[in-house]
């Protein structure tokens, strides 16, 4: 036994000089590393929002794969999945945010992997226990530690933040090096991150913190925890890293569809009117939400735009209440629970406050908690490993917390990222995100420009428009100044090469009338060929179905391979507050539940099989449009840097 | 996956006791349980007092650290009179963990030992494709929405398209080609050779395509990839030593699944 002993000493020994060099250009934020594009001139492709074996609920989910594993896969290297299977991204991402939960970060797998005798308190060893058991308990166990964090009963012992951050500050230095090693300027981007999981009374206000910079200057900070914190007090934690390294950080809320009315809230977050000091921090912080992922899609409800055909992607389930369903929600939360609605209360607070807290732009992630950032319809890994491709996955009720009402085939593939940058490094990818030039997608890769102006023409189209949107206008995610005329839009949609044909493109406006209503309405901007039924303002008709359900196939015969077009707003009015987006709709195709049948050889029930024909999208950062400023007024939310 | 029972001085104690008298049955000696004499080494002691430490976050009082061995002494008891009883057959976390232990032991040198340059250099001959720069292709690209209008176009009475697509790729990889023309057609540039034309398809339409140049791809020299080649080589290595071992160890079983 002794000689045991020793062997395993060295081994540790050598395992902790085999460090061996990464490049410099890998550690730092990329800056000068490599050669930038004039204008930004490409989508790069990434997911802001992964799970590895270091997250509590993840690894208890059963996932054995951590951060080096995801970043290969991430980066297009073969992997074996906890449940066996070889996988590998047919095409690879550009880069990755590895966001493992800040809070008890690594404790499940310390639990499991502790000595019975160690764990003192009786609920750890009985999730100890439960972990060893079987999948299935180890599910269970995970499910009941997430509803005793939203009650916040979290035993005492894996809470002690002494104990906690000594483990922590092991665990991140050592992944703060692993990303450096995976972080190639010019190919693939690693970001450091975290997610920061505050959930009041099960009422989901969880971040992702993203961080712009190497491992010089996130090894000053540590994960910053969500039990026991305000989300001002994170805000403070950003300040500080900032002031201190002299790097930059942002947050991205995700999920605001499971926060049951409270990611959006109209007051300040002790109920009375919210400060424009609050507004501006939230601004400077926030500049981009999470608007699609697995568990649903948090663009608009039906309640909210019962006039837009479209709503409703991605609501069923999750409508029903917050994220371990311990609280119901009622239709007058939903406009505190979706982006569209926030975007809208942003133009209305801003009137009241002059800054907009909610002037955010909008990606899609994946959440995934099988370390594996799989987006796509034919290639979902499952929500966590418990839930990786089996026979039973989409019919069984797969509830966080213990109550019912939510099945596997309400959970969607999840979606990317999209952030317009002149290069692949993390400096030029972060500032993409900062000025708001992303875009969501729930997973396909179409190629989606808005550029915002008062001159373009379609004349534009036939030179180089890019140069023209940017020199003449300002790209997604900038702001307007009114000039007293109608603004005008270059929007083109190109679909994803290997994916499907486009529907349509739609301009969502959100404004503030005259009476300080906020209101919004969608244009179908350009669309593909179709029988149209002649009345000019009369919608257009659906694009059709080619969709073959017991193969989980469609056809490529409808809908148009690229969609573009010159639009100006028909409904402006001068001084009025505004904003625009685009939604771009691929043609119907089948989901991941059509895939599942047809692999396993499930007898589906014709709604569920109806329910999972689907209509991907896109949603692009908005534009605004602001009142002309008055001298001394503060220009845009981005001033307060 | 090493690091975790490593840190971990009991379950370490406790798990190679077990896996030494494992192996021992396996090799067919016999394991004398019924020895009576318990030593507790100042080794070991320590490694009491770090497991405490590592799970408390400070380390034990006197009095505490008495507790751990009293503790300890009373499961090492009950742990070998529990073996002397055969308790530890049958029972699923004792046998998936003593399986975990081989794996460890049959790729525990791979994952930790020095590799020098020679090996690495072999390894990156021996498999080039997994780090070699990529081919560059360079081309331009004539767009139409179908075959016909291709067609058309060849013919001398078509008309053009436009797409917002490149035009022109200068020496794009592989990956950059698929990512903004589709697998498909990326598949059917890298068949064609340089300076020839051809029309192809892709999720968009169809193209003719022009091939200016194409680079081959060739292996960067090691000192530029080092850390790559040596993770490819650590895990692919502890990978097929645990499989080697697995191997060797399963011929000398007959097994009847019934």
């Amino acid at each position: 036994m002794k000689k045991f002993v020793a062997v395993s000493m060295a081994a540790l020994l050598v395992a902790g000089c085999s460090e061996a060099a990464v490049e410099e250009a890998q550690r730092g934020d990329g800056t000068d590393t490599i050669e930038l594009a004039e204008f930004p001139d490409r989508p790069y492709w990434g997911d802001t929002h992964l799970h590895t074996d270091v997250s509590v609920d993840a690894f208890g989910f059963g996932v054995r794969l951590g951060p080096e594993e995801a970043l290969k896969f991430a980066r297009g290297e073969e992997v074996t999945a906890t449940t066996g299977m070889k996988a590998r991204l047919a095409r690879p991402l550009d880069f990755l945010v590895i966001s493992d939960h800040s809070d008890a970060m690594g404790a499940t797998r310390r639990l499991y992997d502790a000595p019975r005798m160690m764990v003192r308190d009786p609920t750890l060893r009985r999730w100890r226990d439960m972990m060893h058991e079987s999948p299935e308990q180890s599910t269970l166990a995970v499910a009941e530690l997430i509803t005793a964090a939203a009650n916040d009963e979290i035993p005492e012992a894996m809470r002690d933040p002494e104990r906690q951050a000594k483990a922590t500050r092991e665990l991140w230095d050592r992944h703060l090096d692993v990303l450096d090693r995976y972080n190639e300027p010019g190919k693939f981007t690693a970001f450091a991150g975290f997610e920061w999981t505050l959930m009041p009374g099960g009422n989901n206000l969880h971040r992702v913190v993203m961080f712009r910079d190497g491992s010089a200057h996130t090894r000053q900070v540590l994960p910053f925890p969500g039990i026991d914190t305000t989300v001002e007090q994170l805000w403070d934690y950003m300040d500080a890293y900032q002031d201190t390294t002299g790097g930059q950080v942002l947050a991205i809320p995700h999920n605001s569809n499971l926060s049951n009315g409270i990611m959006f809230e109209l007051t300040g977050p002790d109920g009375g009117p919210m400060s424009a000091q609050y507004a501006r921090r939230r601004a400077a912080r926030e500049p981009v939400v999470e608007a699609t992922q697995i568990k649903g899609d948090s663009e608009t409800h039906p309640f909210l735009s019962p006039n837009d055909e479209f709503a409703g992607f991605g609501v069923a389930g999750w409508e029903l209440g917050n994220l371990p369903l311990t609280a119901r929600a009622t239709p007058d939360m939903y406009a505190g629970s979706y982006v569209r609605s926030a975007l809208l209360r942003g133009l209305t607070l801003e009137e009241r406050l002059g800054v907009n807290p909610y002037a955010f732009g909008m990606v899609g992630s994946t959440d995934s908690h099988t370390a594996l950032a799989t987006g796509d319809e034919d290639n979902f890994f499952g929500k966590h490993t418990g839930v990786e491709p089996r026979e039973g996955r989409a019919m069984e009720g797969q509830n966080l917390g213990t109550r019912q009402g939510r099945f596997g085939w309400h959970y969607l593939a999840g979606g990317y990222a999209a952030a317009w940058a002149r290069g692949n490094t993390r400096a030029e990818i972060f500032d993409a995100f900062m000025r708001r030039e992303v875009y969501a997608t729930t997973g396909p890769r179409m190629v989606v420009r808005l550029f915002a102006g008062f001159d373009f023409a379609d004349s534009d189209w036939e030179g180089d428009w890019v140069r023209a949107g940017y020199t003449r206008g300002v790209p997604m995610g900038g702001e307007l100044e009114d000039r007293g005329t109608a603004p005008t839009f270059l929007i083109s949609a190109l679909k994803d090469p290997d994916g499907a044909n486009l529907d349509r493109v739609q301009v969502v406006k959100g404004w503030v009338d005259a009476n300080g209503e906020a209101r919004e309405k969608v244009y179908d901007v350009a669309w593909s060929e179709r029988e149209m039924d002649g009345a000019s303002d009369s919608p257009v008709p659906p694009v059709g179905d080619t969709v073959n359900r017991r193969e989980a196939t469609y056809e490529n015969t409808i809908g148009a391979a690229e969609l573009r077009t010159t639009w100006t707003d028909p409904d402006y009015v001068e001084g009025q507050r505004a904003f625009y987006y685009v939604r771009v709709i691929e043609i119907p195709t089948p989901s991941w539940v059509l895939f599942d049948a047809k692999q396993f050889g499930l007898e589906l029930p014709a709604n569920v099989i109806e329910a999972n024909v689907i209509q991907e999208r896109a949603y692009s950062s908005p534009v605004w449009l602001r009142p002309r400023s008055t001298p001394g007024d503060a220009p845009a939310i981005m001033d307060s840097e | 996956m090493s690091g975790n029972w490593l840190r971990d001085p009991l379950a370490h104690f406790l798990i190679a006791g077990a896996a030494i008298w494992g192996l021992l049955a396996l090799m067919g000696d016999p394991v004398d349980p019924a020895e009576r004499s318990i030593t507790l080494t100042r080794e070991q002691q320590a490694g009491l007092a770090l497991g405490f430490e590592r799970t408390m976050g400070r380390p034990p009082t006197d009095a505490e650290l008495d507790a751990q061995i009293e503790r300890w002494l009373r499961e090492e008891v009950l742990y070998r009179e529990a073996l002397r009883l055969g308790l530890d057959q049958g029972d699923p976390v004792v046998r998936r963990r003593l399986a975990a232990k081989m794996d460890e032991l049959a790729s525990a040198e791979a994952e930790t030992a020095a590799v020098s340059d020679a090996v690495l250099v072999r390894w990156l001959q021996d498999h080039p494709g997994r780090f070699a720069e990529g081919e560059r292709f360079t081309f331009s690209q004539r767009y139409f929405p179908d075959e016909d209008a291709m067609t058309r176009f060849l013919k001398g009475d078509g008309r053009e398209y436009s797409i917002s697509l490149p035009a022109r790729m200068e020496r794009a990889t592989y990956d950059e080609v698929k990512a903004v023309f589709g697998s498909e057609f990326a598949e059917q540039i890298a068949a064609m050779r340089e300076g020839r034309n051809a029309q192809l398809p892709s999720g968009f339409g169809w193209h003719i395509v022009d091939l200016e140049e194409r680079e081959e791809g060739r292996p960067k020299p090691l000192d530029e990839i080092r850390e790559r080649v040596e993770d490819d080589w650590r895990s692919s290595t502890a990978a097929a030593r645990r499989d080697q071992a697995f191997d060797v160890l399963r011929e000398a079983y007959r097994i009847e699944v019934e």
